[in-house]
């Protein structure tokens, strides 16, 4: 994170205007020092010295937040906040794509994160104009997951522990590289979506956890974040692999695939090699090394013994 | 222009379009991520033993694709012809009547409420079409007997009701599902079970054979209510039945397929051109020209962009609008 020196006076012009726009309802309560950062996905912002009031717009947010014993200081989060337990408890804001900003003004937050693959920049946009500053982080890499964690914890003062925590995850994640280093790499198909069949880009921090638990993405010259892949081409790649991730809405019987046409030519549909992988694989969140380590048992299995998460 | 439909022009129709189907098909089946010669396509198709991967690409996964482009361009196609016809409206297409929004609305329905099965969604879908088929067809009778008119008003309200139901849907769904399903709407032929197939095939065969059965009616149904009513066509059986075959052809090609659009709109017009506006000519024409149109895009949306490919509702969209255009300058101009 990049910090720059304060820039207060065009802090004061701001607040007017988002008095006279908002009303009374979102006068931001941070009186302390605040600051001007470039966040994770470059925009600038300025932030409190030390909010107490914030609101998550993603599940994986809201998990940093959490996972940096902050929890208490969550006033709000979205639908699709499901973990820890405890995050379905607090005041939803509303989806990830369209939350409410009356919601989000309502809770009075002196600090909102949002991300910049999942939340739009009109709601960024829209909050800066409710004199709420929006903390963006982006995470493309594995690295960059690890960042958005430091981000978290620089921003709302527990940087020492955000450290201590991306350390741990760090040595876990080199742990399992170590494990497999020199083993053959199996070419994994990542099924985001089937009908029709979408996977993950190369430049994602998806594909870097592939990389990282041993596989080989199978989306070289695929570009954007969730492209669409031909079942042609899938089957010319031939995937030693195929994943898919675990979610409520997106759980297919693997059965389905044997009968389907083209997908039971795939060598991995026939012999079965189909995996479910938590859904925190696409989380840039802690819990990501969690599905990393997953994963490399399934590519890797630990002594041949078969895979837990197999299916 | 008008072609007399007689027996032999309309033999040569079907023959001329026939080898034009054919070897649009086989160029499909040709060209792809690989380019296989027309001798291993012919492997693929016929050839027994062992199978390579070219003759797995072939069977399995060009050759689905082409009989389901063929199956639901005929389909969208002569369903737009009759509604053109019944309504009157030279703008009508399958979907005026809001029976594509249903399919939609029954598709992501059956996701958001828990998309566990891969087949629930033509199901839902199809569902979804037929509900909205019976409430539009309810909504547009007026004093006991239809009014092609109010159909038409209530088609269009119904339509635009059921994609504001389908916005606030989506608007709920999560991010990576919205786009899945964006996809999935914006037309796509990837993805067919053997079963849907062989249900498809005579399905529409029986549709478009109904529709041809009442060719004669709705070239008296395009003279007016009135007219046709002296003319000792019984109107209203007519239009109910064309309307329900009509409705059911563009439903079941929604729920396996999305919603492919301008190609009901645009096959009708062309083959107009082509044969003139009699029935007769004109929905034998429009089947087999909306096969070949279908089948070209899907090979467009599966080439372009390789190894990634389009929606094949965008190529339809986006070839249809400056052809339907071009076509509007010429007739008016």
């Amino acid at each position: 994170m990049r910090r720059i020196p304060n820039e207060r006076s065009g802090l004061k012009k701001r607040h007017t205007i988002a008095l006279l726009l908002a009303g009374v309802v979102c006068m931001p309560s941070a009186t302390s020092l605040g600051r001007l950062v470039t966040d994770q996905s470059g925009r600038r912002v300025d932030i409190p010295a030390s909010p107490q009031r914030v609101v998550s717009l993603a599940p994986n947010i809201t998990e940093i937040i959490y996972a940096l014993g902050l929890g208490d200081r969550l006033v709000g989060d979205t639908d699709y906040c499901d973990y820890p337990p405890e995050a379905k408890l607090k005041p939803h804001v509303g989806s990830i794509v369209n939350p409410s900003l009356e919601s989000i003004a309502a809770l009075k937050p002196d600090l909102v994160f949002g991300t910049a693959d999942a939340n739009r920049r009109e709601t960024a946009d829209q909050l800066e104009r409710l004199g709420i500053p929006l903390y963006g982080l982006a995470a493309h890499t594995f690295d960059d997951a690890m960042q958005s964690i430091e981000d978290v914890g620089d921003v709302l003062g527990q940087g020492a522990k955000a450290r201590s925590i991306v350390e741990g995850l760090r040595k876990r994640a080199q742990a399992v590289e170590q494990r497999i280093q020199g083993q053959p790499r199996p070419r994994v198909l990542f099924v985001v979506w089937y009908r029709p069949l979408i996977t993950a880009g190369s430049h994602t921090f998806l594909s870097d956890v592939i990389r990282r638990a041993g596989g080989i993405p199978l989306n070289e010259g695929l570009r954007g974040e969730w492209p669409r892949l031909s079942l042609e081409e899938v089957l010319r790649r031939e995937p030693d692999v195929i994943l898919f991730p675990r979610t409520e809405s997106f759980s297919p019987a693997l059965d389905e695939f044997t009968r389907l046409p083209g997908w039971r030519e795939l060598r991995a549909v026939k012999e079965h090699h189909m995996y479910f992988v938590p859904e925190t694989i696409m989380r840039p969140c802690p819990r990501l090394v969690d599905a990393l380590e997953q994963l490399a048992g399934i590519l890797h299995p630990v002594s041949g013994s078969p895979s837990e998460a197999r299916k | 222009m008008s072609v007399p439909a007689t027996r032999r022009n309309l033999l040569l129709t079907i023959v001329l379009l026939s080898v034009g189907l054919v070897v649009v098909s086989l160029a499909a089946l040709m060209v792809g991520g690989v380019h296989l010669p027309l001798r291993q396509v012919w492997v693929g198709l016929w050839g027994a033993g062992p199978a390579g991967q070219a003759e797995v690409i072939v069977r399995e996964i060009r050759l689905p694709r082409v009989l389901l482009a063929m199956l639901v361009g005929a389909a969208l196609a002569s369903s737009g012809t009759a509604l053109q016809a019944l309504l009157r409206n030279p703008l009508a297409d399958p979907y005026v009547l809001g029976i594509s929004s249903g399919a939609a609305l029954g598709a992501i329905v059956a996701l958001w409420v828990g998309g566990r099965v891969a087949n629930a969604s033509p199901l839902a879908a199809f569902a979804g079409a037929l509900v909205t088929m019976v409430w539009v067809f309810a909504l547009g009778r007026r004093a006991g007997r239809l009014s092609s008119y109010t159909l038409l008003l209530a088609g269009v309200v119904t339509a635009s009701f059921l994609s504001a139901v389908i916005i606030f849907v989506l608007s709920m769904l999560s991010t990576r599902d919205v786009r899945g399903t964006a996809f999935w709407l914006m037309g796509d032929l990837s993805v067919v079970t053997d079963v849907q197939l062989h249900l498809l095939l005579p399905v529409i065969a029986l549709g478009i054979g109904g529709l041809y059965f009442f060719a004669k009616d709705l070239n008296v149904l395009l003279l007016g209510e009135q007219e046709s009513a002296h003319l000792g066509v019984n109107v209203t059986r007519v239009e109910t039945l064309v309307y329900i075959l009509a409705s059911l052809l563009t439903g079941v090609a929604v729920s396996v397929s999305g919603a492919i659009g301008y190609l009901g709109l645009l096959v009708p017009h062309l083959g107009r051109m082509v044969v003139g506006s009699d029935h007769r000519m004109l929905i034998p024409t429009a089947a087999l020209g909306g096969a070949i149109m279908l089948v070209v895009s899907d090979l467009l949306a599966r080439t372009l962009v390789a190894p990634g490919e389009l929606p094949v509702g965008a190529v339809t969209a986006v070839a249809g609008a400056p052809v339907f255009i071009y076509l509007l300058r010429r007739t008016t101009g």
